[in-house]
């Protein structure tokens, strides 16, 4: 009950807060002078945020709407009831909070620190592949071969960290080998695209998309139970269907958690997210404060005036898709070196999600390094979230990820919304039902007439 | 009470809080052409919007023949047989002239498009009004100004009998603006109304009847074009007088700075190269000026010298030091300034502010970086300078966009950019390209400074008044050769003009 009256008493705080803002903006703008509120809106970081926001409020309320639409649909044998709709809405919102249930059945919410810990946990490789993305991005890149890179430095991480005796050398330089090697290898497999890019102008997108596949068998050879070459490392107790590579604990390397766990009782997390953070502010001075990020920024937004001005933007391209493949190698340093995390692989399933995520997470941080440390926190946080209405609700794990996607689809639509609040979009509500071939030549019309309008405002 | 055709009377339309059209009135009388003159941002292309339903005004009514009317898109004002030629033409390239003109309003038998009788209307109108179209082209094959064409043959197969012309001469030859300018009498004469955008003062002189004068959103008055000159007008315009012959003292021409040696471009085009075999040179303190009808490898010419596209044969000696292969990088930090063509394209990146762009060939320099890391600071004061001593307009000073800057002021920018590195060669590709006539002046005069101060400049311009006034030395080219050069002093447009089309020549030997 407690989690229901906070729920709205939320709603109704958030909603009395847009009225107060909106109310003094009309009154000011009567009057002819400005609110702070109406300064801070026009900065566009600001509405780069309002937008993210916005999506994602949406993609929650479409996600509750799923739930209800669940229980609607008849299902022999289905449990759902409008309370498990109820007890969704609230876990979809809040279930990082969520303690488990009191005597009468209902929700109870509360600091949940295993909950905490392991979002920060899962959002440590999201946050870097994220960085991958965006980085990529903001060269004018589309790096589409995260799950390549990742998976590339997967089994170069794990083979190093487990091929090196520890006896020999410090578990804590075997890490720091390990770690770095998997910054090289994803860092090579990102720079093949890039060069191919730079040199032939062939299409990053395609020679991405092949670098994962070379990858994933790659893998599959690396590790396969009768020919590999390091199926030394697999561990003996997994089933027949399914090999595991060790985890890195079993040669001691694991990075240290640094007090984390005692913060974090009995969750996953460790010093990895600390790291993950300062790699996306350093990437964020990078990008921001230094020559070389002016030269990866011109390049993106305007590859012609880049080579007007003297940049190389063939080496703007390929050390830009180098980059991006680091960050995904670390992140998959870093997951699997947390030394609780095994890696179990499959010939030919499919490529690692987490390295695909690095797009909306990419996306929904409008490209900004220390955004994608809070967007890859907001998706990981989703994940949990999905969790709990799994173990806390006969909603199955389907559902839960049907509506974890729907989220983070429309996160994707955070682009959208900024145009909107820039006023480059309006919502006609007439176009939307006019039929299609009418608007054709309006459309034209209409994209003439933005370009004049950007004239006539000096 | 007289007969108009269209009264746009008390239009107001704010952006943003600010007036784009205050309180403007336009009335246009039947079978006349009206020119509608202003500046850039003056705010003629948003009244014409309005007209044709883009925007909505926020008040002020619009009449068609005494009754009023709402325009609410461009399905309206077709239906108000309101038609317009935008300043770039709105043609499927692949299509055929035929197909583009019917395109929206096919005629259709069981949903089979009818073409026969589109075709025989089409022939009917072409031959009317002399368009001398031929239906059956494909519009990639044909030249712009039958493009032009097919865009006023489009309006009258609708039966549009107001046309709108929105900047129609920015892109024809001297040759093409004639024809255009008789095609438009004529279809005045046959009962159309013609509204004329511009902000070229003979044009208006040569054709219009009346002319309506915008200023920064401000109606200022509408006058009898046979009762006024073109001093009066562009006094109307601009709001003060402006010169139109470009002060400047005798050429003292000295070293030469650039030498170009049987140079070849290849371009695009498979079969034949954009530049070919081409050779001058540029001295010191002399404007060189490469003449020609857009597309005759002027563009090719100018990428070929500042490195952005490569050689096929020939040299480039700069200052004794040979460049043909040289960087980009090699070349700017020689000396060599280049104000590009496409502004958008090359000379600005729209995304960053006016002070990033305005750092865009210096964010290296040692003035600001300190071991790679900008100097924000010092680019804001550099920028600051540069803003204050170039009249740099815009509303958030340097942290503005580039993207939302008018085009006269980006243009400023991208000079103020140039000439602040101290070249040694001034490369400057159509720098007045869509400009007003205030911006026109400052930007000439910058150029001549230049010149004064013993600088090489190398000028393409596609505008004669340019030509004539700015050049020391005139250099024609046609279909990638040099085939004239002559002394701006000892000749005419009309020359030029034959130079221009490759009706003459009087360059021998290397061509």
């Amino acid at each position: 009950m407690a989690g229901w009256l906070w729920f709205l008493l939320q709603l109704v705080i958030i909603a009395g807060f847009v009225t107060y803002l909106i109310i003094s903006a009309k009154k000011a703008k009567q009057e002819n002078r400005t609110t702070w509120f109406m300064k801070t809106w026009e900065k566009d970081s600001v509405k780069s945020i309002a937008s993210s926001l916005m999506s994602i409020i949406l993609g929650l309320l479409i996600g509750c709407l799923i739930l209800f639409i669940m229980v609607l649909i008849p299902t022999q044998g289905s449990k759902l009831s409008m309370k498990s709709a109820i007890d969704g809405i609230q876990l979809i919102f809040s279930g990082i909070f969520n303690t488990g249930r009191n005597a009468n059945g209902s929700l109870i919410f509360g600091f949940n620190s295993v909950n905490i810990g392991d979002m920060l946990f899962r959002a440590t490789p999201l946050i870097l592949t994220g960085l991958s993305v965006a980085v990529a991005f903001k060269t004018g890149l589309f790096n589409i071969g995260a799950p390549g890179q990742y998976l590339a430095s997967t089994s170069v991480t794990l083979i190093l960290a487990l091929s090196i005796p520890t006896s020999v050398v410090h578990p804590i330089f075997v890490w720091i080998i390990a770690f770095f090697g998997g910054i090289l290898v994803g860092a090579l497999w990102g720079v093949v695209p890039g060069i191919f890019k730079a040199l032939l102008n062939v299409n990053e997108v395609i020679t991405c998309i092949m670098m994962n596949w070379i990858s994933a068998n790659l893998v599959t050879m690396l590790f396969d139970k009768q020919i590999g070459p390091f199926k030394n490392l697999l561990d003996p107790s997994g089933t027949k269907n399914l090999a595991y590579v060790f985890k890195t604990t079993h040669n001691g390397v694991a990075t240290p958690k640094l007090g984390l766990d005692l913060i974090f009782e009995g969750s996953q997390v460790n010093f990895g997210i600390i790291i993950a953070i300062v790699i996306a502010i350093l990437i964020h001075i990078i990008l921001n404060k230094t020559t070389f990020g002016y030269q990866l920024k011109a390049c993106g937004s305007n590859k012609n005036a880049a080579k007007y001005a003297g940049i190389n933007d063939k080496v703007c391209t390929i050390v830009s898709m180098a980059i991006a493949g680091g960050l995904a190698g670390a992140a998959a340093s870093l997951y699997y070196l947390a030394g609780n995390t095994e890696f179990a692989w499959e010939t030919y399933q499919s490529l690692p999600a987490v390295g695909f995520n690095g797009i909306p997470v990419a996306l929904l941080a409008c490209n900004h390094p220390v955004g994608t440390v809070f967007s890859a926190i907001f998706i990981s946080l989703l994940d949990v979230n999905g969790m709990q209405l799994k173990y806390m609700t006969p909603y199955n794990e389907y559902i839960t990820s049907i509506i974890t996607a729907i989220i983070v689809y429309f996160s994707a639509f955070s682009l959208l919304f900024k145009q909107i609040l820039n006023g480059k979009i309006k919502i006609n509500l007439k176009n939307i039902f006019k039929r299609n071939s009418e608007k054709t030549v309006e459309t034209i019309e209409k994209e003439t007439a933005t370009e004049d309008k950007k004239e006539v405002i000096e | 009470m007289e007969n108009y055709a269209i009264e746009m009377l008390n239009i107001t339309k704010t952006f943003g809080g600010k007036p784009a059209n205050d309180n403007i009135s336009l009335q246009l009388r039947k079978g006349e052409i009206h020119a509608l003159l202003g500046e850039n941002g003056a705010g003629k292309s948003t009244l014409m919007s309005i007209l044709f339903g883009l925007y909505q005004a926020d008040s002020g009514i619009i009449k068609k023949d005494g009754e009023v009317i709402e325009i609410k898109g461009p399905k309206d004002a077709n239906k108000y047989r309101i038609g317009m030629v935008h300043q770039h033409f709105k043609l499927v390239e692949v299509f055929t002239v035929l197909e583009n003109i019917i395109l929206g309003s096919e005629t259709t038998k069981f949903g089979f498009i009818q073409k026969k009788e589109s075709r025989e209307k089409i022939i009917k109108l072409s031959e009317e009004y002399g368009l001398n179209v031929d239906p059956d082209k494909l519009i990639e094959n044909t030249t712009v100004g039958m493009q032009q064409r097919v865009e006023i043959l489009k309006m009258l197969y609708r039966d549009n009998d107001i046309l709108i012309f929105d900047e129609p001469t920015a892109v024809l030859t001297p040759q093409e603006i004639e024809e255009l300018l008789k095609i438009m009498k004529r279809l005045a004469e046959s009962g159309k109304s013609i509204l004329f955008i511009t902000h070229k003062i003979n044009e208006i002189l040569a054709v219009a009847d009346r002319c309506t004068v915008l200023r920064k959103g401000q109606y200022v008055g509408t006058v009898n074009v046979s009762e006024t000159n073109k001093v009066e007008l562009t006094e109307m315009m601009v709001g003060r007088k402006v010169e139109f012959v470009v002060q400047k003292e005798e050429c003292k021409p000295g070293d030469t700075v650039l030498e170009v040696n049987k140079l070849v471009v290849s371009g695009s085009k498979k079969n034949k190269n954009a530049v070919n075999n081409v050779s001058f040179k540029v001295r010191r303190g002399e404007i060189v000026c490469i003449a020609g009808i857009d597309g005759n490898g002027q563009s090719e010419l100018a990428y070929g010298i500042t490195g952005l596209e490569k050689i096929k044969s020939g040299s480039i000696v700069f200052n004794g030091e040979e460049i043909t292969h040289s960087s980009v990088n090699r070349r700017n930090k020689m000396g060599l300034a280049h104000i590009p063509e496409d502004r958008h394209k090359f000379g600005l990146v729209l995304d960053f502010t006016l002070e990033n762009n305005l750092v865009l060939k210096k964010y290296n320099e040692e003035q600001f970086q300190k071991f790679r890391f900008i100097k924000k600071d010092e680019i804001r004061k550099y920028a600051e300078e540069l803003i204050e001593k170039f009249d740099i307009r815009s509303p958030q000073g340097p942290t503005n966009s580039a993207r939302t800057m008018s085009g006269g002021n980006q243009q400023k920018a991208i000079i103020a950019r140039e000439i602040d590195v101290n070249p040694e060669l001034l490369i400057a590709v159509q720098p007045t390209r869509g400009l007003d006539v205030g911006a026109i002046e400052f930007i000439h005069k910058q150029i001549v400074a230049q010149r004064d101060l013993g600088k090489a400049v190398l000028l393409f311009s596609l505008e004669l008044d340019e030509v004539m006034n700015l050049s020391d030395r005139i250099l024609v080219m046609y279909e990638g050769e040099i085939v004239g050069e002559l002394d701006p002093k000892q000749t005419t447009v009309n020359e030029l003009g034959l130079y221009m089309a490759g009706t003459k020549n009087n360059v021998k030997g290397d061509n």
